[in-house]
C-alpha cells in the first residue's frame, strides 16, 4: 500500500499565480479520479499581497484541513513572513524552492523541513522569451507536484485547457512548455509521493459558494438582489449568468439595504428570492429582515461569514455571526437559521432554505463561512435533495380575504399580486388580520403568536442535522467546524475513545428533541465553534438543550480548526 | 390627455373602484388627500384593474397611502420603497408598480436609492409627496426644507441648502420628471397617467402641503404655476432650468433617454447547468 493523500501549499506573492498553480494541480488530480479540496489564503490587498493555495488530494473524500502540510512549494519568497505562521510545517515536510528566489526564509527554515531546490526557469527558454511571456513558474510548479504524485500528463493537459484554454495561442503554448518542463523536473527530485488509485464514485468539482448558488436555483430562486462583499462575491458571480439563463434576474443593488428590500419586493410578487452577503452586509439588512418576519415575506439570506466585528478580516473565515443571524433585529423577530454541514451540503441546505422560506413565509438565513464557501474541489456528488416546499396561495371564493388571519394554520395564504379579489398590503406595522395597521394590544399579541406558531410547528424530520457515531463523548458543531470534528472523532474512535459528532443544520428554531435524542448516552459534551464568546454554547444553554457540564471549545478565527488541535483540546479540557 | 373627455367616453373603471374605504390618519386639510384622489382617478383612467396594481411605500404620513386604496400594496421600512418596488417590477414586469412616499423617506433616508433608481430606469412610477417637513415625528426639517425654517430641533433653521429633487433626478439619469400639486387633483392625475405610461422610470414630485407643521404652505395654492417648460433629452438645460426655477412651476419638466430593462426568457435548463460540475470518470478523461 502506498500513499493515500497529499497536502501541499503553493505560495507566492499576489500575482505570482499561486492560486492558478493550486487549481491546475487540483483539477489534474480530479481528472485522474482523486478527491481533493483547495482553500485560499489571501491578504487584504487586491494585488501584490500574500497568497497561498492550500491543497489536499486523496483517494477518499477529504474536507478537513490537515494538521500539517507535507509539501510546500515556494513560487517566490516575497511576503512569506505574512502567512508562514498560518501554514503548519514540520521536519517531515518537504520544501521545494528555486535558489534564484533567494535563501529559505527563517520563518520556513525553523520548521526543519527538508529543502529541495529546483530551477523553475526552463533553460531552453531564452531570457528574452521569459521577459516577454512571463516565467510561468506557477504552471511549472503545478506540473512538478502532479508528476510527483504520479498523474499522467494527459490530465495536466486537460486541466490546462480547462483553466487557461481561453488565453492566446502563444501564451497557451508557453504554458504547455512550462507544464512539460515541470514534469521533467519532478523526475530529477529524490522523492516519490505516488498516490494509490482513487476509490471510484460519482464526483463533482464545485465550491461551497457555487453549491449554495446551485441549491438556490434548485429550490426555485429566480430573483437575487446583491451587493459585492468578500467572501460572498464569487457566489453571485457564478450565479449571475445562470439565473438569467433560467429566465430569472440578478440585480447589483446600490447597497445591502437595497438588496434585501429588492428581495422582499420580488418575493412579494411571488418569485422565490435571495440575497447573498457577509457580516457587514448582514448588519445593514437586519431592519428589513424584521420586516420580512412581520409582513411574512419569504426570503433567503446567505451569509458567508468572515472574521468580524466591523470590517474585521474580509478574506478570512470565522463563525461569529450566529448571534446576529438568530437574534439580529429589533422587536421579537424569530426567524429560521440554517448552516450547511459540508461543501456539498451547501446545495442541500440552501435548497431546503428556499423551501422553508416559501412554506413558512419568513426570512431564512443560511450561515456558510469563508472556509467552506471558498473551498473548492472534487467531492462526492451532492445528489440528495430535500423535499420541496411551496408557499400557500389558494383562497376561498366568496369570503373576504384576510392575509393575516388567525386560525388553526398560522401559515396563511399569500396570493400573488394579480390575483383578483385578494388585494392585500404587506404590512410592517402591527396589523390586524386584514393587514390594516392597528396599535391595539390584542392584535399585537395575536400576530406575534401567529408568527411564533409558524416556527414552532416546523418539523425538520431528519433534516435537523447529522449525527455520526455513538460514542459517549459528543462534539456539537456547525458549518466548517464539522469536517475537522469528524476527522478528530475518527482518530479518537480508532484509539478506543468513542466519540460522536453532532452537526446542527437547523440552528433556529433549535431542534431540541432531535438534539436531545442525538445526545442520548453521552457522558461528555463539547461545543466546537469559531468565535470568542461561545455563541453556539450560550444559545444551547439558553434553550436548556445541553447538560450543565457541557464544555466550550470556542476560539475566534481566522485559522481553521485542525483535527490535532481538537484532539489536544479534548485532552486539555478534561485535565 | 383630458380627463373630462376620457370620463365622458365612459371608462370601465371608476375612481371609487380603487378606494379601500379606510379612513386616512392624515390631518384635516393635508395635501395627501388630494394625491389620493388624483391617484384613484388616474388609475381608473389608466384602465388596469385593482388586482394588477401594486403600491409600494416606505414610512411617514404619505407612506400610509397604500392602506387607503383597493389594490395590492407593500408598506415597507423607512426609505426603501424604491428598492422594494424595483425588485417587484423586475420579478413581475406584468404588474403596474407605483412607489410613493414623502420627502424624508425619498430624499433623506432613501436618498441613495433615489439616485440609483433614476439611473436604473426600471419601468415604474415614483410619486413623492413633498411637504418639506417630517410630519409623522411632529415637525423636523427634511432635506427639502428651507434653510431658515425654525423648528424645536434646529432653532433658527438648518442653514443647509434645500435638496432639489427635480435637478437631482435629471442629473442621476431619470427619463421622466414632472411636478404636480395636490391642490390640483385633475392636473396631478394627468401627470400620473403620463408617468405610468412612460416606458421607464417616471418621477413625479408633488407639492403636498403639511397644514399642521407648515401652515404657511397654504400659500402654495397662490404660488404654483402651470408653466413648467418641458425639456427633451438635454439634461444640462433641464438641470439649469430646475436650479433657476423657484420650485413652483408644474408640468412635465424633462423627458430623456435611458437604459432599457429587458426581460429574457429561459434559454437553458437547470439540468444542463448542473452538468458543468460533474467530473468525468478518469477512464473517460
Amino acid at each position: 500500500m502506498g500513499r493515500t493523500s497529499l497536502s501541499v501549499v503553493f505560495a507566492g506573492s499576489g500575482g505570482s499565480g499561486a492560486m492558478t498553480a493550486g487549481q491546475l494541480f487540483l483539477q489534474a488530480a480530479a481528472a485522474a479520479g482523486y478527491y481533493g479540496i483547495m482553500t485560499q489564503l489571501f491578504g487584504a490587498q487586491v494585488r501584490g499581497g500574500e497568497s497561498a493555495a492550500l491543497v489536499q488530494v486523496s483517494t477518499e473524500p477529504v474536507e478537513s484541513p490537515p494538521d500539517r502540510y507535507e509539501l510546500f512549494v515556494a513560487i517566490d519568497w516575497e511576503k512569506i513572513d505574512q502567512f508562514a505562521p498560518e501554514i503548519p510545517l514540520d521536519d517531515g515536510s518537504i520544501v521545494i524552492c528555486d535558489p534564484a528566489a533567494g535563501q529559505v526564509p527563517a520563518a520556513i527554515a525553523k520548521s526543519k523541513a527538508r529543502v529541495l531546490t529546483v530551477s523553475f526557469d526552463d533553460p531552453a527558454v531564452t531570457r528574452l522569451e521569459r521577459a516577454l511571456r512571463g516565467r510561468r513558474a506557477n504552471v511549472c510548479a503545478a506540473a512538478l507536484v502532479a508528476t510527483l504524485i504520479g498523474l499522467p500528463s494527459r490530465h495536466l493537459d486537460s486541466a490546462l485547457i480547462k483553466l487557461l484554454g481561453k488565453k492566446s495561442a502563444e501564451v497557451f503554448e508557453a504554458n504547455k512548455r512550462a507544464l512539460k518542463y515541470g514534469a521533467q523536473l519532478a523526475k530529477t527530485l529524490p522523492v516519490t509521493l505516488a498516490l494509490d488509485d482513487a476509490a471510484p464514485g460519482e464526483r463533482w468539482f464545485i465550491s461551497g459558494n457555487r453549491a449554495a448558488a446551485l441549491g438556490a436555483l434548485r429550490g426555485g430562486v429566480r430573483f437575487v438582489g446583491c451587493y459585492p462583499i468578500t467572501p460572498a462575491t464569487d457566489l453571485v458571480e457564478w450565479l449571475a449568468p445562470h439565473i438569467r439563463e433560467l429566465g430569472g434576474n440578478l440585480v447589483l443593488a446600490e447597497d445591502e439595504l437595497a438588496a434585501i428590500n429588492m428581495v422582499l419586493g420580488a418575493s412579494y410578487g411571488g418569485i422565490p428570492a435571495m440575497t447573498v452577503t457577509a457580516g457587514p452586509g448582514l448588519s445593514l439588512m437586519t431592519e428589513a429582515i424584521g420586516l420580512g418576519v412581520a409582513a411574512e415575506i419569504p426570503a433567503v439570506i446567505i451569509d458567508v461569514m468572515r472574521a468580524g466585528p466591523s470590517t474585521g478580516i474580509a478574506s478570512k473565515t470565522e463563525q461569529s455571526d450566529l448571534n446576529i443571524a438568530i437574534y439580529g433585529s429589533h422587536g421579537d423577530a424569530p426567524r429560521i437559521v440554517l448552516a450547511p454541514t459540508s461543501i456539498g451540503d451547501c446545495a442541500y441546505t440552501t435548497e431546503w432554505a428556499v423551501g422553508l422560506a416559501e412554506t413558512i413565509q419568513t426570512p431564512v438565513l443560511v450561515l456558510s463561512d469563508q472556509a467552506m464557501g471558498q473551498a473548492s474541489g472534487a467531492i462526492p456528488a451532492p445528489t440528495r435533495r430535500p423535499s420541496p416546499g411551496k408557499r400557500r396561495t389558494e383562497t376561498k371564493a366568496g369570503e373576504p380575504f384576510k392575509r393575516y388571519a388567525i386560525g388553526s394554520d398560522p401559515n396563511t395564504p399569500m396570493p400573488r399580486p394579480g390575483t383578483e379579489g385578494c388585494e392585500w398590503v404587506a404590512e410592517g406595522l402591527t396589523h390586524n388580520e386584514a393587514g390594516l395597521p392597528v396599535s391595539a394590544a390584542a392584535a399585537h399579541a395575536a400576530q406575534i403568536n401567529k408568527r411564533a406558531k409558524k416556527l414552532a410547528q416546523i418539523d425538520p424530520g431528519a433534516d435537523w442535522g447529522e449525527c455520526w457515531g455513538d460514542g459517549d463523548t459528543a462534539i456539537i458543531t456547525f458549518g466548517s467546524g464539522v469536517a475537522p470534528a469528524r476527522e478528530a472523532a475518527i482518530r479518537r474512535n480508532k484509539a478506543g475513545q468513542a466519540t460522536r459528532v453532532i452537526a446542527l443544520r437547523l440552528l433556529s428554531p433549535l431542534p431540541r428533541k432531535a438534539l436531545r435524542d442525538a445526545l442520548e448516552g453521552t457522558r461528555r459534551v463539547v461545543v466546537l465553534e469559531q468565535n470568542h464568546t461561545g455563541q453556539l454554547l450560550q444559545y444551547l444553554r439558553a434553550n436548556d438543550a445541553v447538560p450543565a457540564s457541557t464544555e466550550s471549545m470556542a476560539r475566534p478565527g481566522p485559522l481553521p480548526f485542525r483535527p490535532a488541535e481538537i484532539l489536544s483540546r479534548l485532552i486539555e479540557e478534561r485535565a | 390627455m383630458n380627463l373630462a373627455v376620457a370620463e365622458a367616453q365612459g371608462c370601465a373603471l371608476k375612481a371609487k373602484d380603487f378606494s379601500s374605504g379606510a379612513h386616512p390618519i392624515w390631518c384635516p386639510g393635508c395635501g395627501d388627500f388630494g394625491v389620493l384622489a388624483a391617484l384613484e382617478r388616474a388609475l381608473a383612467l389608466l384602465g388596469r384593474p385593482p388586482h394588477e396594481v401594486v403600491l409600494v411605500s416606505g414610512i411617514g404620513c404619505s407612506s400610509r397611502l397604500p392602506g387607503y386604496m383597493n389594490c395590492y400594496g407593500f408598506h415597507g421600512v423607512h426609505g426603501r420603497a424604491l428598492a422594494t418596488a424595483t425588485g417587484l417590477k423586475l420579478a413581475r414586469p406584468d404588474l403596474e408598480v407605483i412607489a410613493l412616499g414623502g420627502d424624508g423617506d425619498g430624499f433623506s433616508i432613501g436618498g441613495n436609492h433615489f439616485i440609483h433608481t433614476c439611473r436604473r430606469n426600471v419601468d415604474m412610477l415614483y410619486i413623492v409627496m413633498d411637504n418639506r417637513v417630517y410630519g409623522m415625528t411632529k415637525g423636523q426639517p427634511s432635506p427639502t426644507t428651507e434653510s431658515d425654517w425654525d423648528s424645536e430641533l434646529i432653532p433658527g433653521g438648518s442653514r443647509l441648502p434645500p435638496f432639489n429633487p427635480v435637478a437631482m433626478a435629471v442629473t442621476a439619469g431619470a427619463t421622466f420628471v414632472a411636478r404636480g400639486y395636490s391642490g390640483d387633483p385633475q392636473g396631478l392625475a394627468e401627470l400620473i397617467v403620463a408617468g405610468s405610461k412612460w416606458p421607464g422610470f417616471a418621477f413625479v414630485e408633488v407639492l403636498s402641503p403639511c397644514v399642521t407643521f407648515r401652515p404657511e404652505e397654504f400659500e402654495w395654492k397662490r404660488k404654483v404655476r402651470h408653466d413648467g417648460v418641458l425639456v427633451e433629452n438635454d439634461r444640462g438645460a433641464a438641470v439649469s432650468a430646475a436650479l433657476s426655477d423657484d420650485g413652483f412651476s408644474l408640468g412635465i419638466l424633462f423627458r430623456g433617454k435611458g437604459p432599457r430593462v429587458d426581460h429574457q426568457p429561459p434559454t437553458t435548463t437547470l439540468a444542463a447547468i448542473e452538468e458543468q460540475f460533474l467530473l468525468p470518470s478518469p477512464d473517460m478523461a
